[in-house]
């Protein structure tokens, strides 16, 4: 009877939009959050940061959260903690007898909640996807903090950045391949995205594979400490970016004290976004407002980004963060001064110094040393700037 | 735009402000809708409206999308405010501004953070249980009903070899005629092209269609529709594999569970039992369907018995010579395939058969679309199609989308739909009699931005919506201005 | 003063709409409003059914069917 009539062959379809995966990275640095006592207690992060959690799980139900903390000698799961993946499994097997499990361990978890709920909350008026997210973060974070002693902190007043990115990626890997197991057809998009992007030049790809229909994964930076403090990491930093940036992972970064030099080149290098919080006791309004929109989302609104991004790097002898250095012409390493014999400390290359020190013509000059601000351009391709002609 | 034009969504629109205002009461409604009803960009703004003290001025919330998004943006704020959740106000120099509403608002916030009394996610039951239920257990109650209510349907009984019938209780059956999804002929159980369309949908927008019948017919007996909906909603909310108390429900909730669990959405060992289970089918009602896909549809779908296991769920290979063949001895879903396959040769456990220009005619002709043929065969496609499809892809050239069907048959499909679609209608209304050039274009251009244009002429001076309320007040808001 | 007109709006080729034209001159008791190009017009609500009732039986005696062999 319908059959001369197309109307209802078009209907909208609601096409189930693919979940995304965050992944936060905590830095807790106790030197950094000390001095933020005042505008903003790790507490009070804290509780803002699971409601921003809570949020984003809200948006979509097959979305995913990750947090790792990064601390002054390690990088650690917060959340999903392996032990709790395992009880997970045992529970879906046999859902009863960890039940009541669940709900006696709540109790530890809440002090640091209180800041915002002002009072316990009750726990069985709570989302339990919600609680159980809430309940572990609390619990592993006092179980790291209470597992730091004095020397742990006296030895480095960085934070691992680069452990805990490393650790974000790998996650995203995996839970990556694990989705498009499960479902069976969209393995190909997610194969086919991150093939393709090989032979295509940056720039041009970031725009093909946003459609892509995998699961959407990106990393958010909640940073304190400064860069310079961490400089020892800038090759493993640089690489987790360059990784993010060829399987089109925005790095989030929102900054609430500190100099974050490489983690600006992160945000700008993977199209993520950056803020430094002027007023960072209002960082859940920031979180909801900034950082909630998925990539999706982030298409259709102006994204606060920062414009003169901090190229400078760090040197491979000193990890010196230096702006002008020597490269190597072969692997392209980073001096902050010529080394040794001229050998170069990576891939021991015999460089030719000529007469670098003597009174140098300006011509011999020009071939040896060679300025490291690049232009954004080339930036965004290597970290260091290509063409250093030979020895 | 996510599931903006599903079932759902247009029960919800049609419900009055007051019951709103009821329904989001409860944190878990506030979620449920707020997850499955809304799209991106309408999440993004009430999350960033959600903990303002004042209201966001207009302006501002204009500049933070993007210019050449503004469509997105303007349905986005539509549907807002057709679900009543977003509400425009004035602020004190005549800025006009966006709020959350305050029901939702505080709601959502209590959902986020866990705050308040009312015990709106379940009262997990903390008794110690002599006979646990397992979360396989429930997937296989969960599969042997609802394709016990589908073959009701499809009237597999005829071919025999059911394999522990289900009885269908008398409300599940009245409720299937009262959706007009079967009739009731001579004592025989006919379905409706309606009822077509729905057997072959996926398994989450059925389970949607038969909870919308349900509220309905709820309403009709004299339950309040707010109490059933919101505990629907509260049933999405609740975890797989948990058991839940009773004793805090109300008797028209109880006597919902007890009609739900002939669906089996819930499982409870008796409807006097003090403790009942949500299903898969429950606990998936506000995710998108992609995600209920792998254990129940595929066990639904799946040859039964195999259960709910892990292994692929697809059973079904096509050649590109249109052949198909599907490894299964369901009633169900051999009867599903008939729809628009002839048959040729059964076997014990697999079936042949051929698609045809003339077995998809007939399928069109009962009212079955060509997209829906295609998302059932790539839904229940055979992992050897998967795995061969991505072999292929590795090699092919990027951009081009993989299908796990032979591409050749899924466009053969389209065509022979296409053959027979003449005429699209679109129901709605005209608007027309503009004296000037002038006068036709603004509300034009209102009914473009705000996402109900169809078609317009600017010779004529005339235009089609598929809604004229917001346009009507726009020309009213016009016509009140003085003349510029 | 613009108003606005309750109705269907069909979207067709030009044939199909030719067809309609046809009809309506019977007894005038289809269309609301006539767009004017070849593939648009508004028609009552009330005779969607009928139209397309109509419609299909007309187009499956007049369009051509190719041939379809069910062997093999």
């Amino acid at each position: 009877m319908n059959a001369v009539d197309a109307t209802e062959h078009y209907e909208a379809r609601a096409d189930d939009p693919s979940p995304s995966l965050l992944t936060i990275i905590l830095d807790t640095n106790p030197h950094a959050w000390a001095t933020l006592e005042d505008s903003l207690p790790l507490a009070t992060a804290v509780a803002n940061l699971l409601v921003f959690i809570d949020a984003h799980l809200a948006c979509n139900y097959a979305n995913e959260v990750a947090v790792v903390a990064s601390h002054t000698h390690k990088a650690a799961w917060l959340y999903p903690s392996h032990e709790q993946q395992q009880q997970q499994e045992q529970q879906q097997q046999q859902p009863h007898q960890n039940a009541p499990k669940h709900i006696r361990t709540d109790g530890d978890g809440d002090v640091a909640m209180k800041g915002e709920t002002q009072g316990k909350a009750q726990p069985v008026n709570k989302y339990r996807p919600f609680r159980l997210v809430e309940e572990q973060v609390t619990r592993n974070l006092r179980h790291l903090l209470e597992s730091t002693d004095l020397a742990d902190v006296k030895a480095s007043s960085s934070t691992m950045m680069a452990g805990a990115l490393t650790l974000a990626l790998s996650h995203i890997n995996r839970r990556g391949i694990a989705w498009a197991d499960a479902h069976g057809g969209d393995l190909d998009t997610a194969q086919e995205g991150a093939s393709s992007t090989r032979l295509k030049d940056s720039a041009t790809s970031t725009s093909t594979s946003s459609t892509g229909e995998g699961l959407q994964s990106r990393i958010l930076v909640l940073s304190v400490s400064s860069s310079t403090d961490s400089a020892h990491q800038y090759i493993p930093i640089m690489n987790a970016i360059f990784a993010c940036q060829r399987l089109h992972i925005p790095i989030d970064i929102c900054k609430l004290r500190g100099d974050a030099v490489f983690l600006q080149q992160a945000a700008d290098a993977t199209r993520g976004i950056y803020m430094a919080l002027a007023h960072p006791s209002g960082l859940l309004q920031y979180l909801l407002m900034a950082f909630l929109p998925d990539q999706r989302s982030r298409r259709h609104l102006v994204l606060p980004t920062r414009v003169d991004v901090d190229f400078r790097a760090a040197c491979f002898c000193h990890r010196r963060v230096v702006d002008i250095g020597f490269v190597c012409s072969i692997c392209l390493s980073i001096f902050c001064e010529p080394p040794e014999n001229g050998d170069c400390l990576t891939c021991g290359t015999r460089l030719d110094l000529a007469d670098y020190g003597t009174k140098p013509a300006v011509l011999a000059r020009k071939k040896k040393k060679k300025k490291l601000r690049p232009n954004g351009a080339a930036a965004a391709d290597t970290p260091t700037p290509v063409g250093t002609p030979g020895p | 735009m996510a599931a903006t034009s599903s079932r759902p969504f247009e029960y919800l629109e049609g419900l009055p402000g007051t019951v709103f205002y009821k329904l989001y009461q409860q944190p878990s409604t506030a979620l449920a809708i707020f997850r499955r009803m809304l799209p991106d960009l309408a999440k993004c703004f009430v999350m960033a409206l959600l903990y303002l003290k004042d209201p966001l001025p207009a302006a501002d919330l204009e500049i933070w999308v993007k210019p050449e998004s503004k469509k997105e943006r303007d349905n986005a704020l539509s549907i807002l405010g057709r679900l009543h959740i977003l509400s425009n106000t004035t602020m004190a120099d005549n800025v006009r501004a966006y709020m959350v509403t305050n029901p939702f608002a505080s709601s959502l916030r209590q959902a986020l953070t866990g705050a308040g009394e009312t015990q709106s996610f379940g009262e997990i039951s903390q008794a110690d249980e002599d006979r646990p239920v397992s979360v396989a257990a429930l997937d296989e109650y969960a599969r042997r009903q609802w394709e016990s209510v589908l073959g009701y349907m499809v009237g597999t009984s005829g071919l025999g070899e059911q394999q522990n019938p289900v009885n269908l209780s008398k409300g599940v059956k009245q409720l299937l005629q009262a959706g007009h999804l079967v009739e009731i002929r001579d004592r025989r159980v006919e379905i409706t092209q309606d009822g077509f369309a729905f057997v072959l949908q996926d398994v989450n927008r059925q389970v949607w269609h038969i909870v919308i019948l349900y509220v309905e017919s709820a309403e009709a007996i004299g339950m309040d529709s707010v109490e059933v909906l919101s505990f629907l909603f509260l049933l999405s909310s609740l975890e797989l594999g948990q058991s839940y108390e009773k004793r805090n429900l109300t008797s028209n909730q109880l006597r919902t569970l007890t009609d739900l669990a002939d669906f089996g959405i819930v499982y409870q060992e008796s409807p006097d039992a003090t403790r009942f289970y949500p299903t898969r089918l429950a606990t998936t009602l506000t995710s998108d369907s992609s995600a209920l896909n792998n254990p129940i549809s595929g066990a639904i779908a799946g040859p039964p018995g195999t259960g709910a296991g892990k292994e692929g769920s697809g059973f079904i290979i096509i050649e590109t010579n249109y052949r198909l063949y599907a490894y299964t001895s369901s009633p169900l879903q051999i009867s599903l395939i008939a729809l628009f396959t002839t048959l040729k040769y059964r076997f014990p456990n697999l079936i042949t058969g051929k698609i045809t220009r003339q077995s998809v005619r007939r399928a069109i002709e009962m009212g079955i679309t060509a997209d829906q043929i295609i998302s059932y065969l790539s839904n229940h496609a055979h992992p050897q199609m998967r795995k061969h499809n991505i072999l292929r892809s590795t090699s092919n050239k990027a951009g081009m989308p993989p299908t796990i069907l032979p591409p050749t048959v899924v466009d053969q499909i389209r065509l022979w739909q296409l053959e027979r679609d003449r005429v699209k209608a679109t129901p709605g209304f005209l608007f027309k009699d503009f004296v000037s050039l002038a006068e036709y274009e603004a509300p034009c251009r209102y009914a473009e931005e705000i996402g109900v244009l169809v078609w317009k002429s600017d010779r004529k001076r005339m235009f089609f919506v598929t809604r004229h309320e917001q346009v009507a007040a726009f020309l009213r808001s016009r016509a009140n201005r003085p003349m510029q | 003063m613009p108003r606005a007109v309750r109705g269907v709006l069909i979207e067709c080729d030009p044939s199909v709409k030719a067809i309609i034209l046809k009809y309506d001159e019977e007894r005038h008791d289809y269309i609301v409003e006539d767009l004017d190009d070849d593939r648009h017009l508004v028609i009552k609500e009330s005779q969607l059914q009928n139209l397309k009732i109509r419609l299909g039986k007309e187009l499956d005696e007049k369009v051509m069917q190719p041939e379809e062999s069910e062997s093999e």
